[in-house]
């Protein structure tokens, strides 16, 4: 996982009149977003560590890159699993309402159904073309720590995180491992490195027990075009291109200038631009 | 110097290839590299490295005995072990050299655990393996460590010094770490979340004895030994006392050269 | 000095969490207790002797032991229970007796007889998996009948029909009294939270049931005469299997928004108590097995033969008429599969009926950021929360 900060420097925030922001507490990374007046201006994204200390460095982060002080920002609203450990945010508001919002934002009105794999939890929203999210399935606690495995498989192996996902494709044949529980395919997966099957192999054989799982979340929730999908694992080729050919389903194409994983912290930004020009 | 007095002991795991040089009783140099993808390498390295902490070439070593999971990997060329010890009595040998007294050995390691019952010999009376959904308790630890930001010794330092002897689902890996993350989520002290942690691994290797008698004295070996905490939660749950080895995750390598007779 | 509705309350929030405290107080009094894990156990029958049935109830702290005894993958619940009896934490009951529900409660009893020292105190009533037909009420007579004089011969007295009377009709008084307690939950403004609803439901099953009564008279006669004091938020039904950890109430009561916890369909809640016997009949057993039979479903126990129907829903779908929820909260134990299915069909049930729902997997502990999360995103969803 890459962390980053970076900003628009053609906008500027003394000329804004609503600076909202919004930090979204993950459980492997924070992110934050900062607007003017709606519009991206600054993000970031760290490792998360303790929720508290991961956020503010994502804040300052994105921050560190502009000169402008936490205080200046209006209104900040919090969301993602560690959201209640924001002491300098305004609001809370869950992952969920805030995926929703997000994505509409980024992809548009057609939007109707979202999946956010994520580091720990995976799931499927379903939303209106304003962004209101109107249903929801979060994973069962057997498909926990999908996103988190993944790089744990990568340092076992020896790769980088972002090039597993590639090399997960160069492969058409390969062993069929469990896909039901990472702990399982983990571990069928170094027995296979033993019954030396090649390496390329097995992170295929990985990544499709995996994209198998996620997608008996989605089939459980049912999925309404068009369908989109952000944190993490979006940037997972080898997840994503089995997603779509198992669910037999494209989704819409990453946007180059938005971060998958920005989604919930755009959407909780969103809120707090909202929830701003309503006092 | 005689060459056929240095003796490897290469002990392939799941997560970690470990070596050691031994001439006689004498540990003279070890060496742990990860596994990864390419065992042979993994091997080489750890020959190598463990060769040079023991001030001798390759070239010196009278032989390799081999053990572990990926023993038939190493049986063959380029590494041409002279010879292989099944793992649960390299286990069992390496334990009672290292511990006269000690008749069970925990072994928590990487990818599996395990507990060795042997008699006065080291020769095998019982033996059990974790289940499935236990697999990784390693790996998990080394996971749950960089995602509190720690090493691993500080993981300990800071479980030993919770005091609030918190709950998280043991069933499996996933379910642990999902319950931490939510601890850390909820505003937990991180010591606490360490604690935590390190509970679950023992209440799974101590859920895996339940189906074995373990004689005295027991001894505890594998990576996972060097953590305190792990440890003083599984000597609490099991009710006896257990003492970790030194060398802890040494044992199978050194157990391999013993456990072969290359040592009269 | 009356006694205040909160303090009432208190008093059974305590004894949910001193259980066995409680129980050996009515030991101390002279009492023979009997365990039970699933509410299939015709209670009455053991009342009638002069036996005070005893929920067991789990700890909720994770524990190594049970996997040589019980299959990894059966529920924590089970898991739980049986590391109770392993513990010796029950070991003061004079009996314990179960009535065949599902595999997992059934293997928990299975390791208490076994292996936790409750081999020559116990008893296993056959209960039939298909209740809704005219032979399972036979069956489950003859069975209550066998029952009946296994109890004769432990509490060496027999056991009258007027005693079975007395019985059924201090349990009926329970259940009314429970039912009338819930009830408060459907105005609009209660006198009473739901989660204290909830523990004094849980408090009811590990009591003596006439000590229990007093204490509810007392409560609901406070209540009555109380003005509402709990504010008006969105309102949530849970519906589920067995859920005694209390702080899964207190949390969707705690959460960032308003919220009111309005009724719960549980077996450790309203398919407890959501029934009575048939009083003043000439055969009493055949009277508790109607009685039993008349109950919301387990789902273990659900199923008409021949149409596949679930009663369960009925149930449900009559307390959301009368409760009005906003939302609906699954409550289920992890690797529960009844309950998971019965969720499956109940699912298109409440989007057809436009009533937002999440689920809530239970295991050992409450993942409090987990749930409070699924949580607030329902009441977001059903409070049309967006930008």
């Amino acid at each position: 996982m890459s962390e980053y900060a970076s900003i628009n420097e053609q906008l500027d925030w003394k000329k804004a009149e609503v600076i909202a922001a919004g930090v979204d507490s993950g459980a492997v990374s924070s992110k934050a977003v900062i607007l003017l007046d709606g519009q991206p201006y600054a993000f970031s994204q760290i490792r998360t560590r303790m929720p508290k200390e991961s956020a503010f460095s994502a804040i300052n982060g994105a921050l560190a890159k502009t000169d402008l002080e936490l205080k200046n920002i209006h209104y900040l609203v919090a969301t993602g699993r560690g959201r209640t450990q924001v002491p300098f945010a305004r609001e809370t508001i869950s992952e969920i309402a805030c995926g929703a919002a997000g994505a509409v934002r980024i992809w548009g009105p057609s939007v109707r159904t979202v999946l956010d794999a994520g580091g720990e939890s995976c799931k499927v929203i379903h939303c209106t073309e304003k962004g209101r999210a109107t249903a929801f399935l979060w994973n069962d606690k057997c498909a926990a720590g999908i996103g988190r495995y993944m790089e744990t498989f990568a340092d076992l192996v020896q790769k980088e995180v972002h090039e597993i996902g590639n090399i997960a494709l160069q492969s058409e044949q390969f062993p069929k491992l469990s896909d039901f529980c990472a702990v399982y395919a983990q571990s069928e997966a170094l027995d296979s490195i033993r019954s030396e099957v090649p390496l390329e192999q097995v992170i295929a054989a990985y990544h499709y027990a995996m994209a198998k799982r996620i997608s008996t979340l989605v089939a459980r929730s049912g999925l309404k075009k068009d369908f989109v999908i952000i944190g993490g694992l979006a940037k997972n080729p080898g997840i994503i291109d089995w997603l779509e050919s198992i669910l037999n389903v494209s989704r819409l194409a990453t946007k180059p200038e938005w971060d998958p994983t920005l989604t919930v912290a755009l959407g909780a930004a969103l809120f707090a631009d909202t929830f701003y020009r309503r006092t | 110097m005689n060459k056929g007095k240095f003796l490897a002991g290469l002990d392939a795991g799941h997560v970690n290839t470990k070596a050691v040089i031994m001439r006689e009783q004498e540990i003279l140099g070890y060496c742990t590299v990860p596994t990864g993808f390419d065992v042979v390498a993994a091997a080489q390295t750890a020959l190598n490295d463990a060769s040079d902490n023991a001030g001798i070439s390759r070239g010196e070593l009278g032989g390799i005995v081999a053990t572990g999971i990926f023993n038939d990997m190493i049986k063959v060329p380029p590494l041409n072990a002279t010879g292989t010890v099944p793992e649960y009595m390299a286990d069992a040998k390496g334990a009672l050299f290292l511990n006269k007294n000690s008749r069970t050995v925990i072994d928590v390691g990487g990818n599996i655990h395990k507990a060795v019952c042997y008699d006065q010999k080291g020769d095998l009376v019982d033996v059990v393996q974790n289940d499935k959904c236990a697999d990784g308790l390693g790996i998990f630890y080394t996971t749950m460590a960089k995602a509190l930001g720690l090493s691993e010794q500080e993981m300990t330092e800071l479980a030993l010094k919770s005091t609030k002897n918190l709950s998280i689902a043991i069933q499996c890996a996933l379910s642990a770490e999902s319950d931490a993350i939510d601890l850390m989520c909820q505003g937990t002290d991180i010591a606490d979340v360490a604690d935590a942690v390190s509970k679950f691994i023992a209440e799974r290797v101590a859920d895996m004895c339940t189906y074995m008698s373990l004689t005295k004295e027991i001894v505890v070996a594998g990576g996972l030994a060097k953590s305190q905490a792990i440890v003083k939660h599984l000597q609490s749950l099991i009710r006896q006392d257990v003492s970790v080895l030194t060398h802890p995750e040494y044992v199978g390598a050194i157990g391999a050269v013993i456990g072969y007779g290359g040592v009269k | 000095m009356k006694k205040s509705s909160e303090a009432i309350i208190e008093e059974f929030r305590h004894i949910t969490e001193n259980t066995h405290e409680y129980a050996k107080s009515l030991q101390g009094k002279g009492r023979l207790l009997a365990g039970y894990m699933c509410t299939h156990v015709p209670e009455e029958i053991l009342y009638a002797a002069g036996i005070i049935p005893v929920r067991i109830l789990s700890a909720h702290e994770s524990q190594a032991m049970t996997r040589s005894y019980i299959h990894e993958t059966y529920c924590t619940f089970s898991h739980d229970c049986a590391y109770q009896g392993l513990q010796h934490n029950y070991d003061y009951l004079d009996l314990i007796v179960h009535s065949s529900s599902c595999i997992h409660m059934g293997e928990a009893f299975n390791v208490w007889v076994r292996f936790a020292g409750f081999q020559h105190k116990s008893f296993l009533i056959t209960y039939p998996h298909i209740i809704h037909t005219k032979h399972a009420s036979e069956i489950m007579v003859e069975s209550y009948g066998e029952f009946k004089q296994f109890i004769e011969e432990f509490a060496k007295k027999s056991i009258t029909d007027d005693d079975i009377e007395r019985a059924i009709k201090v349990y009926n008084q329970t259940r009314r009294l429970l039912k009338r307690l819930w009830e408060f939950l459907r105005r609009g403004n209660p006198p009473v939270a739901g989660r204290e609803v909830a523990a004094v439901t849980l408090a009811a099953q590990v009591m003596d049931k006439q000590e229990c009564n007093q204490m509810l008279e007392q409560l609901i006669q406070r209540l009555e005469a109380e003005p509402g004091k709990e504010p008006s938020g969105v309102r949530l039904m849970v519906t589920g299997g067995a859920c005694d950890d209390m702080r899964i109430f207190d949390l969707i009561e705690n959460l960032n928004y308003s919220t009111n916890l309005i009724f719960t369909d549980s077996c450790t809640a309203a398919r407890y108590f959501w029934f009575e016997v048939p009083e003043d009949r000439p055969d009493k057993l055949e009277a508790i097995a109607e009685g039993y039979i008349s109950r919301i479903p387990c789902p273990a126990k659900d199923n008409v033969p021949g149409t596949g129907e679930k009663k369960r829903f009925r149930f449900i779908r009559q307390f959301i008429e009368d409760y009005k929820p906003d939302g609906v909260v699954f409550v289920y134990q992890r690797f529960c599969s009844p309950q998971s299915m019965d969720i499956v069909a109940l699912k298109p049930i409440l989007d057809m009926l436009g009533i937002p729902w999440t689920e809530l997997e239970l295991d050992t502990t409450v993942p409090i950021s987990l749930f409070g999360t699924q949580l607030e995103a329902l009441v977001e969803i059903i409070k049309r929360v967006a930008p």
